[in-house]
């Protein structure tokens, strides 16, 4: 076991480091650069160049771009936000974006698992359809037509909760930004819940606990449900991630001062050390979570562990 | 058994790791709104003070101000606060809301005084002497002198700062030795700008700047306080507590690239009595479904509307055109396209667009046709006529004219002795220009036989990229004004200028650009005025550019609201003398 965390560990430093090249190179792939305005003529292009080490050979920009990436030195802004710090410029973001991430991963959660234990419970009935149409609509659906359609019908029609996200009322004006961002979690939920349920339902341990004269709740939450939940903890974990494309657009939307809009203006505006923190922030955050999921699976899951050991055990 | 209480625990272990994310989250939020309350609270107070000073102006017989602030949308978040280092039209906004500079403009774009109470221009028109007022006061409680114009300056053409408006004090505003310091060659202490004492500033030119006043209210020449400055080391313009104000309002709340900023009146503002407004609250909103919806909410008291929005909103008084200065042409690669090197093709082109149909029935959004060089609406002459009303000065060689397109077409096509041509044409991947685009397109292939247009769709960067490089055929671009002359044009068409993309050279225009910017011309204005006429007339007769369409912005102005001054030039929105009732 502590074998197998070791080497997930190792790879997802590889990966990591893997990144920062991709991400460099994709940078230089990127048309156009910060300091090409029509208004700039070349010489104040070359002093511009010249102030920010965009003038030195690609080999020496990488090799400090990597040296100060490792030393969590992210650089400034060269355009979105001239000469801030990135660190600085992240700082109040990230814990906006992560808020509102948090709560639409949570109501995602809840509603999509009353969805599903609904349409499990209620197998091939008018309910069961009703919340397989539901989660179809929610997957397939992208986040900002969700975000577009609340904010006319609840925010515009209706008033009943701000359009725009304001720092003076924060859980009023996150509840249709979180509302939008959970729809796809929460239909994969839903989904995942259902199968998960019926498989449970379904296996030859619950017809014994039923024989054995268990009743109702009981045999409900402490067999059925408890079984049908740790694999769908692990789905749980990767969706967070997902929040977190969707938030690009949604931010946007609600004029949200989070991390995904950030990234939006760096990206057009070829800001590129705000491009590569934030890219390079998001996939750490990816690769550390399902870093997590990895182990904790072959925790929960004896299958894999056993895997695994007798794996490693033959070497 | 064993097994699942792991597993149960291990699903807490996520949950709470995850809940471990969130609480922080939410209690940095939290921390963020209690930080955000405070602030509010203190505006709220800040508004009390406003409205009780001016109840207590409102004896002396000036307007009562109605308490509230100004709600306004902002398209983009601003770029910088630093004056020398800001470039964008967000930024210059925010910026002039709470900085004067040594002038100001006033409701017509001309330059009035502002810091600089008067000035000397000396006779041969090469050095400026400002006196500043007396009661001109920095927000920190110093007073705002000569020595921080120096400073301001000075950092303008640092090589350190690379401010990318350095040549506005350099090829723009001659200041004597600017060149030097921007290419590193002589030290910023050598730049012709001395405090002579603390209240007088002396200007010293390389030749004679008939627009120099007009300069005096960009941003990129306002006043920094060096002590201040260097107090903040390098967090400068970052934040409330690292801005100084000295103009009519106070920033009260911001941070790098904030989606929200708060601007409140400068009580000791020296001219506090003209500001009616308690304060400005300006919200970026990228998305212009949500602006516009929150506008008709009444979040906010004024809006930018696209193009698409316009039939929806166009008969509400609310709406309005305005100016945004941008002119809008099409770039002949005159050097590299030898079938563009033809003038009867250049003109057969230029007559062939419909501009009518551009402006009306593809931008809806107010903007004007144009067929002239110099756009519309931001340049007066010295008698104070625009130097571009007359549209119709140039009919012979710029109309909407198809039979005559087709007559220089048939003409060019024999010239070269062929019979079709195909081009490409880049242009920006933005909704507006690739719409305009494709039109354009049509417009041409239908009115021209043979002629077959490839659009090139690049990002605005890429684009700009490759017609700086000379790597097109024709390309759609555009052009916004630096300063209220017909020289930020027209100075753009001279010989190796890095703007006159398609390489187009002509010596006589090259010396008459050059006698009304260092000649003799310059410190006669009208005669300069006359001469650039003739220049214009140039450009247009040789079909430089084909001009398309002067731009507007839409924008939906509350009706509750007046007083807000549109410049196309420099700063795009001045709320001095704004009203909201």
């Amino acid at each position: 076991m502590k074998k197998y965390v070791i080497k997930r560990v190792v790879t997802a430093f590889f990966t990591l480091l893997a990144i920062l090249l991709i991400l460099f190179i994709l940078m230089q792939l990127m048309p156009g650069s910060p300091f090409n305005d029509e208004k700039l003529n070349a010489d104040q292009k070359a002093v511009l160049y010249a102030k920010y080490g965009l003038d030195q050979p690609i080999v020496v920009q990488f090799g400090r771009y990597v040296l100060n990436m490792l030393q969590g030195d992210f650089g400034v802004s060269y355009k979105i936000s001239r000469n801030t710090p990135i660190s600085q410029l992240i700082q109040s973001r990230l814990p906006i974006s992560i808020g509102i991430g948090f709560a639409a991963v949570t109501i995602g959660a809840i509603v999509g698992l009353i969805l599903g234990l609904i349409a499990a419970l209620n197998k091939d009935t008018i309910l069961d359809t009703l919340a397989t149409v539901i989660s179809v609509i929610g997957v397939s659906v992208p986040s900002y037509v969700f975000a577009l359609a609340l904010s006319y019908q609840l925010g515009f029609n209706l008033r009943l909760f701000p359009m725009l996200f304001s720092k003076d009322q924060v859980i009023g004006s996150s509840i249709m930004p979180s509302i939008a961002l959970s729809m796809f979690t929460m239909a994969s939920i839903a989904r995942f819940t259902r199968s998960e349920m019926l498989e449970v339902l379904d296996s030859d341990y619950m017809l014994l606990a039923e024989s054995k004269g268990i009743s109702g709740g009981a045999l409900f939450f402490k067999h059925a449900l408890r079984n049908a939940l740790i694999p769908i903890v692990t789905v749980l974990a990767p969706l967070v991630v997902d929040l977190m494309t969707g938030s690009l657009v949604v931010e946007k939307i609600f004029a949200i001062p989070g991390v995904g809009s950030l990234l939006v203006n760096a990206i057009q505006s070829n800001d590129y050390n705000v491009v590569i923190s934030l890219s390079f922030i998001y996939s750490a955050m990816y690769i550390v979570i399902m870093l997590v999921v990895d182990i904790l699976y072959g925790i929960i899951d004896p299958r894999i562990r056993l895997v695994r050991v007798r794996g490693t055990s033959r070497k | 058994m064993k097994r699942r209480v792991l597993a149960c625990l291990m699903a807490c272990a996520v949950t709470l790791s995850l809940a471990g994310c969130g609480s922080t989250a939410v209690s940095g939020v939290s921390e963020g709104s209690q930080a955000g309350d405070a602030v509010a609270s203190e505006a709220g107070n800040a508004d009390a003070a406003a409205s009780t000073g001016d109840a207590a102006a409102a004896d002396t017989g000036s307007a009562e101000a109605s308490g509230e602030d100004l709600n306004v949308m902002l398209e983009t978040p601003v770029e910088s606060l630093d004056p020398q280092v800001a470039t964008d039209g967000t930024s210059f906004e925010v910026l002039a809301g709470f900085t004067d500079g040594l002038m100001q403009m006033d409701a017509d774009g001309q330059a009035v005084p502002a810091i600089a109470e008067s000035y000397d221009l000396s006779e041969d028109g090469l050095t400026y002497t400002f006196h500043l007022r007396e009661d001109a006061n920095w927000s920190n409680g110093e007073p705002v002198t000569a020595a921080d114009f120096v400073f301001g300056w000075q950092r303008a053409v640092d090589p350190v700062v690379a401010s990318e408006y350095s040549y506005m004090l350099s090829d723009i505003g001659q200041v004597k030795n600017a060149a030097e310091i921007i290419s590193g060659d002589k030290d910023k202490s050598e730049l012709g700008v001395t405090a002579v004492d603390d209240k007088t500033l002396k200007v010293e030119l390389l030749a004679p700047v008939s627009y120099f006043t007009s300069l005096m209210y960009f941003p990129t020449f306002y006043p920094v306080n060096q002590a201040f400055f260097e107090s903040c080391g390098d967090t400068f313009a970052t934040s409330p507590e690292t801005t100084l104000s000295n103009g009519a309002f106070v920033l009260d709340n911001y941070e790098p690239a904030a989606t929200a900023i708060h601007l409140v009146k400068n009580e000791n503002y020296y001219d506090t009595a003209r500001v009616k407004l308690p304060g400005i609250s300006y919200q970026v909103i990228q998305d212009s479904q949500q602006a516009l919806m929150s506008y008709q909410t009444g979040e906010l008291d004024m809006t930018l509307v696209n193009g698409e929005q316009v039939d929806q909103v166009k008969d509400d008084p609310a709406f309005k055109a305005v100016g945004a200065g941008y002119l809008w042409y099409v770039s002949p690669n005159i050097d590299a396209v030898k079938e563009l090197a033809n003038l009867n093709i250049r003109l057969a082109l230029t007559h062939a667009i419909n501009r009518t149909a551009i402006a009306e029935d593809v931008l809806k959004d107010g903007s004007k046709p144009t067929y002239t060089a110099v756009p519309m609406d931001f340049a007066a002459g010295p008698d104070g006529s625009d130097f571009s009303e007359d549209q119709q000065k140039f009919a012979d060689v710029c109309s909407d004219d198809t039979a005559k397109a087709a007559e220089y077409w048939a003409k060019g096509l024999e010239e070269l002795g062929i019979t079709e041509l195909s081009l490409d044409m880049v242009v920006d991947a933005d909704d507006a220009p690739q719409k305009v685009a494709q039109v354009l397109k049509e417009q041409w292939e239908q009115t021209l036989p043979g002629f077959t247009v490839n659009l090139v769709v690049e990002p605005k960067k890429q684009r700009v990229q490759d017609l700086q490089d000379g790597n097109y055929q024709l390309g759609l671009t555009r052009w916004g004004p630096d300063y209220a002359d017909p020289m930020t044009y027209l100075g753009m068409w001279v010989t190796d200028c890095s703007n006159n993309y398609g390489l187009w050279t002509n010596a006589e225009y090259d010396s008459i650009i050059a006698e009304c910017t260092t000649g003799e011309l310059a410190t006669d204005a009208e005669g300069r005025w006359a001469k650039l006429f003739d220049a214009e007339k140039i450009v247009m007769d040789e079909a430089v550019i084909f001009p398309l369409y002067t731009q507007c912005n839409a924008e939906m102005i509350s009706t509750n609201v007046s007083g807000v001054d549109f410049h196309p030039v420099a700063l795009n929105r001045v709320y001095k003398d704004a009203v909201k009732q």
